[in-house]
């Protein structure tokens, strides 16, 4: 089977279009559009993708474009998926941009963005949750956890070095626990 | 110059956000920060449209900022810099994948900026819900509790815990209701 990469393109421009509310549902999105409507990878390469691109740096989706896109078509094949999936939200967002000035001045749209926010705080939540229980696994984890916690909220600390401050500690933590080991 | 600014803080976005497109915003709240490109309050607009428009919302929230930032290009700069970084480190990955899982500092790291991640999440709920929930800290009185906590958006947030405990995780339930809970509520006011 010949896969173009003008039809990779156009399958992640679908996907990007359809993609609404976030990373929960990108799996069974891709895995409806790749596996059982076109066949293009098995659903256990899918599933391993999605699950790295959990554990990687950058927007989930996108890395789990990027991983399809290269396994069907090399980097050509990855650019055209991550491309298409930006192309919608693109467009959508210099649209709604140019007029969200006016917006924020009805009194309705208001009050939507008012209830909306609420709703972003329990998918904030339901975002931590799920993190929390694949990667609070042990204390040294957990005292990583408040540690920058306590950094982000009481100080304005840079995220980028909570990061990499975090890598180091990782790194460090693991050599000494295989030399007493 | 804006654009090369925009593309240096946008990339560093994209390789240090660990845990998805929420785990942008403590990322996009330091810019604003620093840059004053756009404001915290323009910043909770931009997330409000970013998670009811189509596409990632890291993605969204990005092109959003750089819009804010420097126009049709910002946009363009911002999306692509973002990006940049998941596309380079996943083909490494990819080529690296069957020595990738036993490599001791690729474990190493991967095993502890997840929480760091988690936690920065968490940190911006902290930010939200303050801004959501609690007025002004200063005006603290135990007999006038109204002017300190907004109740409504308490009553909407306990409402949608409970359903979250009961249902099946669903972005869209969830972003419905509260959308629908505003109208009402803007509804209500207008009579």
């Amino acid at each position: 089977m010949k896969i173009t990469i003008r039809e990779i393109y156009l399958v992640f421009l679908k996907v990007g279009i359809i993609l609404l509310g976030g990373g929960y549902v990108i799996l069974p999105l891709l895995s409806k559009e790749l596996v059982e409507k076109r066949n293009w990878i098995t659903k256990e390469d899918l599933v391993e993708f999605y699950s790295i691109s959990q554990c990687l740096p950058g927007i989930i989706a996108a890395n789990t474009a990027v991983f399809t896109g290269y396994k069907l078509k090399g980097k050509y094949g990855a650019a055209a998926a991550v491309a298409g999936m930006c192309t919608s939200p693109f467009l959508a967002i210099v649209c709604l941009a140019t007029v969200l000035g006016q917006l924020t001045k009805v009194p309705l749209v208001v009050d939507i963005f008012w209830g909306v926010g609420i709703g972003i705080l329990i998918l904030l939540l339901l975002t931590v949750q799920e993190i929390w229980e694949t990667s609070i696994v042990d204390k040294f984890t957990l005292f990583l956890f408040l540690i920058v916690f306590a950094l982000t909220v009481f100080c304005t600390f840079s995220p980028v070095y909570s990061i990499i401050g975090a890598a180091f500690a990782g790194i460090i933590y693991k050599l000494i626990k295989r030399r007493v080991e | 110059m804006v654009c090369l600014l925009l593309f240096y803080e946008f990339f560093k976005v994209g390789l240090f956000s660990v845990g998805g497109g929420y785990a942008t915003l403590p990322f996009l709240y330091h810019i604003s920060e620093i840059y004053h490109w756009y404001s915290a309050r323009e910043l909770v607009d931009m997330l409000a449209v970013s998670s009811i428009t189509p596409g990632p919302v890291g993605i969204n929230v990005a092109t959003f900022a750089g819009f804010k930032s420097a126009g049709l290009l910002g946009a363009f700069v911002s999306t692509f810099a973002i990006i940049l970084p998941s596309f380079l480190l996943v083909i490494l990955i990819y080529k690296l994948l069957n020595k990738f899982s036993e490599n001791f500092y690729v474990q190493a790291v991967l095993y502890s900026i997840k929480p760091a991640g988690c936690a920065l999440i968490a940190a911006v709920g902290v930010r939200l819900f303050h801004d959501y929930i609690l007025r002004d800290i200063s005006v603290f009185d135990i007999h006038r509790l109204t002017a300190f906590i907004d109740f409504k958006a308490l009553f909407l947030l306990v409402g949608l815990l409970v359903l979250s405990i009961k249902v099946k995780k669903n972005p869209l339930l969830y972003l419905g209701i509260s959308a629908l809970f505003g109208i009402l509520l803007h509804l209500k006011s207008l009579f």
